[in-house]
């Protein structure tokens, strides 16, 4: 797909910093994305993709574009429907740009959510250690032994009007808990460090020491996390969306445009309908993935190449 | 009035383990220790490793909950037991600590460290700050201008005086430094601990100085409580403590102090031997059937042994 040849990192266009100022924690992974010619293509097409979803969105109508159209079934791609119509006459690359849209916002809001519960519960758990930790990571155990599609599958079959955001919540809800797991074991390793105990006989309090000493040592991890999780929460909620436990049809999404796929005549036939967002689902999840291991290789001193 | 007095001091830690995290004996690391500090005073903690110097000192500021005992400040009570004891006791006792790399946050700058304390005791506004970080950063020897610097720019030394910087911030009466200088090299040794007497002479501090490096006590010392298992096994002046040393267990440590002179390094070499052999001999003498020191007695107005209970 990206035609590209693993480039090694050229030494001499390394950009240094003048040394009386230390790098700052965007500039080593803006430097690690740069250096890394696969991580920056990707990081581009994800910011394209992103920029260009969000911007002609705003200039789409959703409701006429989920509008039945009977006088245009199934049309393949044509200059009047640049990707062709689905079984209901819709315009399919009206549904990709305003699927896309619904896909990353939902996989970004829940990555945000379960970034913010997620260090929250951790933080306070391995920072404080003892009674709480184990009352915070008994609740965590709850969830995670819960088996997490058969819950999706009930909750969708017994609420009839879910929206977006019954279904954000309900993803939240069971994927904080590898983050709270992380965040727990580093801040463990933390709060052993001396300048913890320095700021407490400084008289800070603990809520303070927590937000302003630990959890800025925990950054670098708590981004790379996120972004690997916005990668797979994309896709996620296309195979939920896919096996029906996602989007109704009314709100495209990239999932609900594979799913059509599952009418064998349309996966034999009809291919613009569910290869856009089949490649499209794979070139982001992709791409995400390449500018979140450059971050990784950020954060880890060892592994850096620029 | 003692600046600060221990009473019974005793920090014991629960033991866990064997099958379902059964209670075991508790880990006694201090077992009813009292001594006092005398405004502008510094007063040593000896001990071999393990033997619970360190643990009494977070104990006194506080890091350690106090299992039974009373410490108090200026006639004041300080820990009650509670885990953490009260935020606002704290200003006037600062702790150096013995790590200068993992005791300042490395995410933080210069300005953010040193500024800490005076953010949760003084409202200063940002220019004030600043200011004051400036001054102190310029008493402790370092460029006032770096303090927009993360910790990592510098040396061991001048982070270990960065640390010294944020105890002396808020002016206390009282610094427990923790083996100040035990993880930096020689030379620099010597000019913190110089430091370290300088400002106690400008800023009228006392010192709990935690070490086992007897060259660095005798240096810096007026008196000296040695330590072995969780209590005290004698108690003095510097003078009565290397001049009249009572208890085996001192007389040892003593003798291991290297001598400079190769000339005397064979008549050193008996002085161990006939220590060590007095050691052995007077161990049952001077421990009890578990190993541990008996309390003391005072054997002079400054000096106290833990003497055996006959003879």
């Amino acid at each position: 797909m990206l035609k590209l040849s693993t480039n090694k990192a050229s030494p001499q266009a390394r950009p240094r910093q003048p040394a009386d100022k230390s790098p700052s924690g965007l500039s080593i992974v803006w430097r690690e994305i740069v250096q890394d010619k696969i991580a920056l293509v990707s990081f581009i097409l994800v910011a394209a993709v992103t920029l260009f979803v969000y911007v002609t969105s705003l200039l789409l109508d959703q409701d006429q574009i989920v509008r039945v159209d009977l006088f245009a079934l199934k049309q393949p791609p044509s200059s009047e429907f640049l990707l062709g119509t689905d079984q209901g006459g819709r315009d399919i690359f009206g549904q990709l740009i305003i699927g896309t849209r619904n896909s990353l916002t939902i996989a970004i809001v829940v990555t945000l959510l379960t970034g913010i519960i997620g260090v929250l519960v951790g933080l306070v758990s391995g920072y404080f250690g003892g009674t709480i930790d184990n009352l915070l990571m008994r609740v965590v155990d709850f969830f995670m032994i819960l088996p997490f599609l058969m819950v999706v599958i009930a909750f969708i079959t017994a609420v009839p009007n879910y929206g977006i955001t019954a279904f954000t919540l309900i993803m939240t809800a069971f994927l904080w808990l590898g983050i709270a797991k992380l965040i727990r074991s580093k801040a463990l390793q933390e709060r052993e460090m001396e300048y913890v105990q320095a700021s407490r006989t400084s008289g800070s309090s603990h809520l303070k020491i927590m937000f302003v000493q630990v959890l800025p040592n925990l950054s670098s991890i708590i981004i790379v996390t996120m972004t690997l999780n916005l990668a797979a929460n994309i896709g996620l909620e296309s195979g939920l969306s896919f096996l029906g436990f996602g989007f109704p049809e009314s709100t495209p999404s990239l999932g609900t445009l594979v799913s059509y796929a599952r009418n064998p005549q349309t996966l034999e036939m009809r291919w613009w309908i569910w290869l856009p967002a089949s490649i499209l689902i794979l070139v982001l999840m992709l791409c995400i993935n390449n500018v979140g291991q450059a971050v990784k290789r950020a954060a880890d001193a060892r592994q850096r190449k620029g | 009035m003692a600046l600060l007095e221990v009473r019974q001091l005793k920090v014991h830690f629960p033991g866990r383990g064997g099958w379902f995290e059964s209670r075991t004996q508790p880990v006694k690391a201090v077992d009813g220790v009292g001594f006092r500090i005398e405004e502008g005073q510094t007063y040593g903690l000896v001990g071999e490793s393990g033997s619970g110097k360190t643990t009494t000192g977070r104990a006194i500021i506080g890091l350690n909950a106090l299992t039974s005992g009373s410490v108090t400040f200026q006639g004041q009570e300080l820990t009650l037991g509670k885990r953490g004891g009260k935020l606002n006791f704290r200003r006037d006792i600062q702790m150096i600590f013995q790590d200068p790399y993992s005791s300042l946050n490395p995410k933080k700058r210069l300005l953010d460290i040193v500024a800490e304390p005076l953010r949760n005791f003084e409202r200063l506004s940002p220019l004030e700050e600043k200011q004051r970080v400036r001054e102190l950063l310029e008493r402790v020897g370092l460029s006032p201008d770096s303090i927009y610097k993360y910790p990592h720019e510098f040396s061991g030394g001048q982070r270990q005086r960065i640390g010294i910087a944020r105890a002396i911030a808020l002016k206390p009466k009282l610094i427990i430094a923790d083996e100040p200088v035990s993880a930096l090299d020689l030379s620099v040794q010597a000019q913190v601990l110089n430091f370290l007497r300088e400002i106690q002479e400008e800023m009228k501090l006392s010192f709990l100085l935690i070490s086992h490096d007897l060259g660095i006590i005798r240096h810096m010392c007026d008196r000296i409580g040695i330590m072995y298992k969780g209590r005290f096994v004698e108690q003095g002046t510097t003078e009565d403590l290397f001049e009249r040393p009572q208890h085996i267990y001192t007389k040892r440590l003593l003798s291991a102090i290297p001598v400079m002179d190769p000339a005397k390094r064979e008549e050193q070499l008996r002085f161990r031997e006939a220590v060590n052999s007095e050691y052995k001999e007077a161990y049952e003498r001077y421990f009890d059937h578990d190993g541990l020191a008996y309390p003391l007695k005072p054997i002079s107005a400054t000096h106290e042994v833990a003497a055996p209970e006959k003879g």
